[in-house]
């Protein structure tokens, strides 16, 4: 992917990001109405799965392409936070997986791991936006 | 590095936001140049060199210019 500068990345980034985001919010809403867990067949209860992750990938999507479009030191300040992130995330998992193990915890839903992804990614963004840089 | 960023930028009235527009770069690119936390890639060296009409060399200074032509 070409560098397009700070910003068409922005732009871009913006026109598919916030879509993604308003589908996703419509997507919970809908599933929330259409799905009962004693009545709803299995498959649409999948389907429903499927679309509400559906703009969730999109808007990673997003990230990771500006993320390569943008400029180099904004672009390096991302990598680092997506890192970052992906570390503190790493770190939780082990953590939680072994409170479990060994009967500290009871059971967590995986499901907390992806927004604990993004709550990291933006934390360590400000932290970059504050402190020492790349 | 250093550079003269900073002086070039303020004797044409220009913000950091304004440069940065410029360049086509964030303004926190232009913060942490100027400041020294981030040295810029050779395309981006040029380019800067290029809006001020000026060397990379008349711009950046990584020290070693001295030691260089005495080697």
């Amino acid at each position: 992917m070409a560098t397009l500068g700070f910003r068409t990345a922005n732009k871009r980034y913006k026109r598919l990001f916030w879509p993604m985001m308003a589908i996703y919010v419509a997507m919970i809403f809908a599933a929330k109405w259409l799905v009962d867990e004693d009545t709803t067949p299995l498959w649409i209860r999948a389907v429903c799965a499927v679309a509400t992750t559906a703009p969730v990938i999109g808007s990673i999507w997003a990230i990771l392409r500006q993320t390569s479009e943008t400029d180099e030191y904004t672009r390096a300040r991302q990598m680092r936070a997506l890192a970052e992130a992906g570390a503190i995330v790493a770190c939780a998992t082990f953590l939680v997986g072994f409170l479990q193990i060994f009967g500290v915890l009871g059971a967590v839903d995986v499901f907390w791991f992806g927004p604990a992804y993004f709550l990291a990614f933006g934390l360590s963004r400000c932290r970059t936006s504050l402190g020492p840089t790349v | 590095m250093k550079n003269i960023l900073k002086i070039l930028r303020t004797e044409r009235g220009w913000s950091q936001a304004e440069l940065a527009d410029r360049l086509d770069v964030s303004r926190q690119s232009v913060n942490a140049i100027e400041t020294g936390k981030y040295d810029p890639s050779l395309p981006l060296a040029f380019a800067i060199a290029r809006l001020f009409g000026r060397g990379i060399e008349d711009i950046f200074d990584d020290g070693q210019g001295v030691t260089q032509a005495t080697d």
